[in-house]
């Protein structure tokens, strides 16, 4: 139960701690556009070569476009591939894309576990015991099990090697830059030992996701951790799980805010907009910076500020 | 090769944290080997007796030496509480939450450092990594501000805050062009340039500290006299007065330039620096407006008649105070749009960066010239004789405009359609180079700056525009299009530093010069190769 108890836990600090960063996010003040080209969900020809609707002559007129599409086109090869780094990096993108691909394997194999789990306990009537449905799940899980475990072994090792031996890397790695990966490591390692030492069709972690499900009161009668390598691999994933959102790995999923709210945020502010009001509540705000020329005394907002000429310019 | 350096460095103190020897600079082809030995001329002691240049060969603020143990502290104490406020959104509205973003996700990948042309010209030095002097700042944040950050600090990355660290960070922040090259290639997204820019702005905001170019004889003159170049209305107005008999002159073409024309459809926005320094583009844009018939206007007001914002490079309060000064006066005028001329960081900062600080009858539409000139060159309202152009072209992209703005093929359009013998630098487009006058390198010149700025920032671009023309022979003139000020003026110094008009025959100018150069109503050229010109008569 203790496995459990600890899994819990560490989903629910993964939660809180990714909750809160998104709501930061949300949250945060409408900034100044600061959008950087290509912005990838540019519309028609321009999005091959970089432009925007500010070609346009009178864009004010026109209505905002984007296209889903084109930020789609370029967005999946860039997460799943790793293709910025594979264009500007490429002898990290070596090792660092089995390395995150890994990473996704494991999170496809977790949510197929989960699958595999729900039909269970649903009793799911196509999903009996030899039906082609569970046997396809069963297979699809080894294989990215498998396939996971090996890019992400692969992949950690590489990347820690790598940050150790290039210059480059290791003059700006801290012990947490190498403590992040290994534990990583630590996970990859131990969970393809626990698969090779007795349990290569992953049943040990079919019956442990089975029984988060159900307070630890598994309907499979395989009781998790029964190996040393089983139980490392169960108290680092969950560990891992609560430290990610607590460090910069997060940018697994951050990296949408960065892309979306600065890279591509080139949404156009309109008089009488969601935008324009956003602005007059920062305009609002009282600055406390303490140079002279700004000339804030706490009372001041941005707004008379920025319309007004301070005292050594008069 | 010179030692590694890492970013817990910066605080230790030494008398040059990192100098260029000779034959560290990436070479240059022949004829200008003779440049590859080049080191930048030491400062001289009797002018830097009192300032911090501890960082490098070069100077670009020239912070003065603290008297005291104490004022120093006092200075460390002003830095923090700067620093604070960055994360404040009272304080930092403005870029919070891009610079929040940037600061907690870098996987110091390196990945920038290869994109930046700085770091590669000046021989992979490595405070010129563009996530040095990121990572300088995070750790600083990170052990002085967080709590339990010096525990932290030995896990996550330490550094010592003195005052070197902080002289130094300031001066650094100014090696830096804000290109965002490095920007665009970071597979997470994380923005060292801006970073870099915030860095400028606590100093300025918080400690009153900045180049003196870029604030009091910049933004300050600007907002108070009427422009940076020093230039009053009356002064202004002489000036164009000038510009509209020499147009006569060289073109045979009358122009009358309006001013303060109320309800006019256009208020243009000129950098003054055109004005003074390149009177011919200030011509060639009222000459193309004129003949298209275009209903347009200048403004004589004080900051009217001068579209450079400084503030966008380095601070914010300065920034919006001209930001809303420029629209302010376009409002009062009842023009329909404000139409910017060839200046690229304008561009950005009040058609892109101001567009989240103006509302409701300052946000004034706003438009590239770019955009303007393509539609009157390809509707036909004008007619050309491109073979008047028949010589060289290459483009340069600004940054801000390009890079910064997704304003890419109108100038090409023109181009295609004017000048026969157009061919691109190569990367071009959203992955060009900066001209190395970036963010204001273009008009500091204190102390050695500009050495180092034609030296390292501009070099990647020089060797640029020697590609673009390497199968042209040596004797014809070259003409490369730079369609903005301060890149103008980079490459003016450029030229003139590696005798490039001499070695290779290169010259330069803007976009509005080569189109009325190819008009076929001109009577004489505009253009000149030295004292020849560009086509007879």
């Amino acid at each position: 139960m203790g496995f459990y108890v600890l899994s819990y836990i560490c989903v629910a600090v993964f939660i809180l701690a990714t909750g809160y960063r998104v709501y930061r996010q949300i949250t945060l003040p409408v900034h100044v556009r600061w959008e950087i080209y290509p912005v990838q969900h540019e519309t028609g020809a321009k999005v091959a070569y970089g432009g925007s609707y500010l070609e346009e002559l009178n864009w004010w007129e026109k209505k905002y476009e984007s296209s889903l599409f084109n930020e789609l086109k370029y967005m999946a090869p860039e997460i799943f591939f790793l293709r910025g780094l594979w264009k500007e990096n490429r002898s990290l993108w070596r090792v660092s894309f089995p390395f995150h691909f890994g990473l996704y394997l494991m999170i496809a194999t977790f949510g197929l576990l989960l699958l595999h789990a729900c039909f269970i306990l649903w009793r799911f009537p196509a999903f009996a015991a030899g039906s082609t449905i569970r046997t396809l799940l069963d297979g699809l899980i080894i294989f990215t099990g498998w396939i996971g475990l090996i890019l992400g072994n692969i992949g950690s090792l590489g990347v820690l090697y790598k940050r150790r031996i290039d210059p480059e890397l290791r003059d700006y790695s801290s012990f947490a830059d190498y403590f992040n990966v290994g534990f990583i490591f630590l996970f990859f390692l131990s969970a393809l030992v626990a698969c090779l030492l007795g349990d290569p069709v992953l049943e040990g972690a079919k019956a442990y996701v089975l029984g988060l499900l159900t307070g630890g009161h598994s309907l499979n009668p395989y009781v998790p951790g029964q190996s040393v390598p089983g139980k490392v691999a169960i108290v680092s994933a969950s560990l891992l799980t609560a430290y990610i959102p607590l460090t910069h790995m997060s940018h697994m999923y951050m990296k949408y805010f960065l892309y979306h709210d600065v890279k591509w945020d080139d949404a156009p502010n309109r008089r009488g907009g969601s935008i324009e009001a956003a602005i007059l509540k920062n305009l609002e705000l009282k600055p406390t910076w303490k140079a002279k020329h700004v000339e804030a005394d706490g009372r001041k907002t941005w707004g008379d500020i920025a319309s007004s000429a301070p005292k050594e310019m008069k | 090769m010179s030692k590694s350096l890492k970013p817990s460095d910066l605080a230790k103190p030494s008398d040059c944290l990192c100098h260029i020897e000779p034959g560290d600079l990436s070479p240059l082809p022949p004829p200008y080997e003779d440049f590859n030995q080049a080191t930048i001329p030491p400062l001289k002691p009797e002018k830097v007796n009192n300032i911090e240049t501890s960082l490098d060969d070069t100077v670009a603020i020239g912070i003065p030496k603290p008297a005291s143990k104490e004022e120093e502290e006092a200075l460390v104490r002003q830095f923090l509480s700067g620093l604070k406020k960055l994360f404040e959104k009272e304080n930092n509205w403005t870029f919070l939450q891009p610079l929040l973003l940037s600061m907690e996700h870098c996987a110091k990948c390196q990945t920038c450092a290869n994109a930046c042309p700085v770091y590669e010209m000046s021989g992979k030095k490595d405070i010129h990594r563009p996530m040095f002097r990121a990572e300088v700042l995070r750790r600083i944040y990170n052990k002085y501000l967080k709590p339990g950050g010096k525990i932290t600090a030995k896990l996550t990355g330490d550094i010592d805050l003195n005052w070197t660290t902080i002289a130094r960070l300031a001066e650094l922040s100014y090696r830096c062009t804000l290109c965002r090259r490095c920007a665009t290639v970071c597979p997470i997204g994380v923005d060292n340039g801006l970073i870099n820019h915030e860095i400028r702005k606590l100093f300025s905001q918080e400690m009153g500290v900045a180049p003196k170019e870029l604030h009091d004889k910049g933004s300050t003159q600007q907002l108070r006299v009427g422009s940076s170049t020093g230039m009053n209305p009356l002064a202004v107005k002489d000036s164009i007065d000038f510009i509209q008999e020499e147009m006569e002159e060289i073109t045979g073409y009358k122009v009358d330039i309006p001013w303060d024309v109320e309800g006019a459809d256009i208020l243009l926005l000129h950098n003054a620096g055109e004005i003074l320094s390149w009177p011919e583009n200030v011509g060639a844009f009222a000459i193309i407006f004129q003949a298209a018939g275009l209903s347009w206007t200048l403004s004589s007001e004080t900051t009217g008649y001068d579209a450079v914002n400084y503030g966008v490079w380095y601070d914010d309060i300065q920034f919006a105070r001209v930001a809303v000064r420029h629209t302010d006066i376009a409002r009062r005028l009842k023009v329909k749009k404000i139409v910017m001329g060839e200046c690229g960081h304008a561009h950005k900062a009040l058609t892109v960066t101001a567009d989240r600080l103006l509302t409701g009858e300052l946000n004034i539409p706003r438009e590239s010239a770019m955009v303007t000139l393509e539609d009157i060159v390809l509707s036909g309202k004008l007619q050309f004789a491109p073979i008047r152009n028949n010589f060289p072209v290459t483009l340069h992209d600004p940054c801000n405009m390009v890079r910064s703005m997704g304003i890419v093929e109108p100038q090409r359009r023109i181009l295609r359609k004017i000048a026969p013998r157009f061919r691109e630098m190569t990367p071009h487009s959203v992955e060009n180079y900066c001209c190395g006058g970036g963010s204001g390198f273009a008009i500091m010149s204190g102390y050695n700056f500009a050495e180092w700025r034609n030296l390292v920032s501009s070099r990647k671009k020089f060797l640029q525009i020697l590609t673009a023309f390497q199968d042209e022979p040596q004797e014809i003139p070259k003409y490369v299009c730079a369609p903005c000020s301060n890149c103008k003026g980079a490459i003016r110094d450029m030229i003139d530093y590696y005798h490039a008009e001499e070695r290779s025959h290169l010259y330069y100018g803007g976009l509005v010069e080569l189109i009325v150069n190819a008009m076929a109503n001109m009577k004489k050229p505009i253009i000149r190769f030295g004292e020849e010109p560009s086509w007879e008569s």
